[in-house]
């Protein structure tokens, strides 16, 4: 019996805890991506983007990429570099 | 675990309602419902263990894997010992992934997330309705038994408390990579954003199934007694099978990430890793193949075949609806490039993946089709493993030193020209200083393992070389700079040094072994693969009321020099169950292993013998692999942005890089 009392407590606490966000949900929310999520993926396709400049220079230094292919690389990171800085910028003055 | 269950239901439904109505407070609750998940099942396994540790034999679980006498960390380790127990530890870790997921993600990856839940917390519905509805670990005994018919024995060995859980964490890790696959497929975010929040999850999987397989082999080495530690066991197979495809998984992903091309091929393995992780799950419960390492028969099969079934299904179906989404970004340019060698690396890892799957599963259609089970015996693996490990050890070495996009005549000229010269020296030396080439496999596997050690080593010179003439730094600074602004590539030439070193081992201990039966009198000496051993005569070794071990001294000898006195034996214990205790001597070179099989009237003792070269080599493999792994893995620093206007923050260009020559 003790046991059955126990269980029903666990699942109440449970049902309380797990309902709570639908009881009090936070104003305005909603699944889009809020802007700060937006800011932050973009923050990281940054990092990634930067970091692949990185090893297509280090590549080309240590001679595993031709003249030519490192100027289409790079040119074309460098460029998608430059796109998500605009998305961030235009996302700021939002 | 009826909680858990309506708890991991709850989840799914919440997170996909979330979808459906845009309503974020559906997700949270969704994501509580994971933490309570979490909780619930910790609260089983803590349950089961305080059971276990209690001798609480009025649960079945309890009565049929311990008794009074097992000593602590053999009764903590019972619990998946058991089908159920194994399946509640199964569930548990996912859970506890699928929370540190939620955890890790709560304010990113914020349109992906309520279909990973739902795929995550899906797979825990199946799991816990299982333990709910089909074989629970808390099963109770009408009568209670005084003792416990305690714990097979060639369970009671320390690498069974640690190979399990290994090989379990990198199962459920597969979860976490498929589950962001479907997400991208469902939300059509199929930009590298999901591959880089699962890379980190699929070379942990990768390092632990890699880690529960060498320590499985070493369990196989030191508990069974046949000379060996690896016998393409379907249940062995069955781990080997997911590693080789996130093995392949965590190359061709690199591809994407750097030319956009192979989506739809990385998409197909993650969900073949996933899979592959179920079918391990099913082979080792179904009881449909005999292995060492399986539970007995089971009703579970139908229950995973289906559900691996739809998986499948709906990934394929997923997939295929997206296929407009997934098209490359660039095609392949030519053969000589370094995504050429990514696809051919992919091509041999996943041929070696369906040629073990083929041999795992021919019984089982044998037996469908022709009405009689015919297995596949080690001749098979062994001939389709041994030229694709070799074209993959090759590919280890030449993959790194080939350029992105397009390589000329004259650069690989340059970048293999050392490797080549020093692998001619090596395979010339193997054939004047030693027998390698005695066995064919045996020396093209050390020469191309000298070959891709000089492709690495060449590539960590010109590595340090550029970080030299970035700034004025000692060649230790410049090693320590190297790996420490890309770990994922220098963490990942490590792994390639310890597959060298696997290989190594492997050849070494498969091609050159030797050993023998010999029957000895007490004082009288055989010999066997270049050593003597003579018996010292019987010895009681210890005895605890739980387990007495008797065996004999041998003592060993080279050209009549002593090497060491070795002790096989038995182990006996209180219920009457019998193992045998391998003796191991062990040196970098070779191991000498001897099993006691019996003794006999007058006083002889049959042991067998083993001279296994290198093995201790597959052993230093694994903590190779695990560095490597770890740096590889590790978290690089943020990169800092400043607040100053896109233009200005572009990357400048450098005005005219050094290039290193090699």
């Amino acid at each position: 019996m003790i046991a059955y009392v126990l269980v029903a407590l666990v699942a109440l606490v449970l049902i309380a805890v797990v309902g709570w966000p639908l009881i009090r949900p936070a104003p305005g929310e909603s699944s889009a991506a809020p802007p700060d999520e937006e800011r932050g993926r973009l923050a990281e396709e940054v990092d990634r983007s930067l970091t692949a400049i990185r090893e297509i220079d280090f590549d080309h230094r240590a001679g595993h990429l031709s003249d030519d292919d490192f100027a289409t690389l790079d040119g074309a990171e460098r460029a998608r570099t430059a796109e998500l800085l605009r998305r961030l910028d235009r996302l700021d003055s939002a | 675990m009826l909680l858990a269950f309506g708890a991991a239901l709850y989840a799914v439904v919440m997170a996909l309602s979330s979808r459906r109505h845009g309503q974020r407070a559906y997700q949270r609750s969704a994501e509580r419902a994971v933490y309570a998940f979490c909780a619930l099942l910790t609260l089983a396994m803590g349950t089961l263990w305080a059971g276990l540790l209690t001798n609480e034999f009025v649960l079945r679980n309890v009565a049929d894997s311990t008794s009074r006498s097992l000593g602590w960390p053999f009764k903590l380790s019972a619990l998946w010992s058991s089908q159920a127990g194994s399946l509640l530890l199964w569930a548990w870790m996912l859970s506890c992934c699928a929370a540190i997921v939620v955890r890790t993600n709560r304010a990113r990856n914020r349109e992906l997330m309520p279909v990973v839940v739902a795929v995550l917390m899906g797979t825990g519905v199946f799991f816990t309705s299982i333990l709910t509805f089909v074989t629970s670990p808390f099963e109770t005994l009408a009568t209670v038994p005084a003792d416990g018919r305690g714990l097979n024995p060639l369970l009671q060995n320390p690498y069974m408390v640690i190979h399990p859980p290994m090989l379990y964490v990198g199962y459920v890790s597969l979860a976490v990579p498929f589950a962001f696959a479907i997400a991208a497929l469902v939300t059509g975010r199929l930009d590298t954003a999901w591959i880089t929040s699962v890379r980190r999850w699929t070379i942990v999987a990768w390092l632990f199934l890699g880690l529960g397989i060498l320590l499985g082999a070493r369990w196989a080495y030191q508990e069974l007694g046949w000379g060996g530690y690896w016998a393409w066991d379907p249940v062995e197979n069955a781990a080997f099978m997911p590693w080789l495809a996130a093995t392949a998984f965590l190359h061709s992903v690199m591809v994407q990430e750097r030319r956009g091309m192979l989506k739809v091929w990385n998409m197909a393995l993650v969900t073949l890793c996933f899979s592959l992780a179920l079918f391990g799950t099913f082979l080792t419960r179904s009881g449909v193949l005999s292995s060492v390492h399986a539970f007995g028969e089971s009703t579970l099969g139908p229950y995973f075949l289906a559900f691996i079934a739809v998986v499948l299904a709906g990934s394929v179906a997923l997939i295929v609806s997206r296929l407009p989404l997934l098209r490359s970004q660039h095609s392949l340019e030519s053969y000589l490039s370094r995504e050429a060698v990514f696809l051919f690396n992919n091509l041999l890892l996943i041929g070696l993946a369906f040629a073990v799957f083929w041999g795992t599963v021919f019984p089982i259609i044998s037996e469908a089709v022709q009405g009689t089970k015919r297995v596949v015996g080690q001749p098979y693996f062994n001939q389709v493993s041994l030229p694709i490990g070799l074209g993959l050890l090759l590919l280890t070495g030449v993959g790194p030193l080939i350029a992105w996009r397009k390589a000329s005549p004259a650069q690989l000229r340059r970048r293999f020209a050392m490797p080549l010269a020093v692998a001619a020296v090596a395979a010339v030396l193997l054939g004047v200083l030693t027998d390698a080439w005695s066995r064919w496999a045996a020396g093209a596997v050390f020469t191309t393992s000298v070959f891709v050690v000089a492709c690495i080593a060449g590539e960590f010179w010109r590595g340090m070389r550029v970080q030299r003439t970035l700034g004025g730094v000692s060649w230790p600074g410049a090693l320590l700079r190297l790996v420490g602004r890309n770990r994922r590539r220098y963490g990942g030439y490590l792994v390639h040094i310890g597959i060298v070193v696997l290989f190594v081992g492997l050849a070494g201990s498969k091609s050159f072994a030797s050993g023998g039966e010999l029957a000895l009198r007490q004082g009288e000496a055989g010999n066997v693969g270049g050593y003597t051993f003579v018996n010292r005569g019987p010895e009681r070794m210890s005895a605890t009321p739980h387990v007495a071990n008797v065996g004999v001294g041998v003592a060993v000898l080279r050209d009549g020099r002593p090497v060491g006195v070795m002790h096989p034996g038995f182990s006996i214990y209180a219920n009457g169950d019998r193992a045998t205790e391998v003796a191991i001597d062990t040196t970098a070179t070779r191991d000498i292993y001897v099993v006691l099989s019996s003794f006999e009237a007058g006083g002889i003792a049959r042991i067998s013998v083993f001279v296994n070269p290198l093995v201790i080599w597959i052993w230093a493999a694994g903590v190779i692999l695990a560095i490597g792994a770890l740096i590889a893995g590790w978290p690089g620093p943020r990169v800092q942005r400043r607040a100053a206007p896109a233009a200005a923050r572009a990357p400048a260009r450098p005005a005219e890089p050094t290039r290193v020559e090699a």
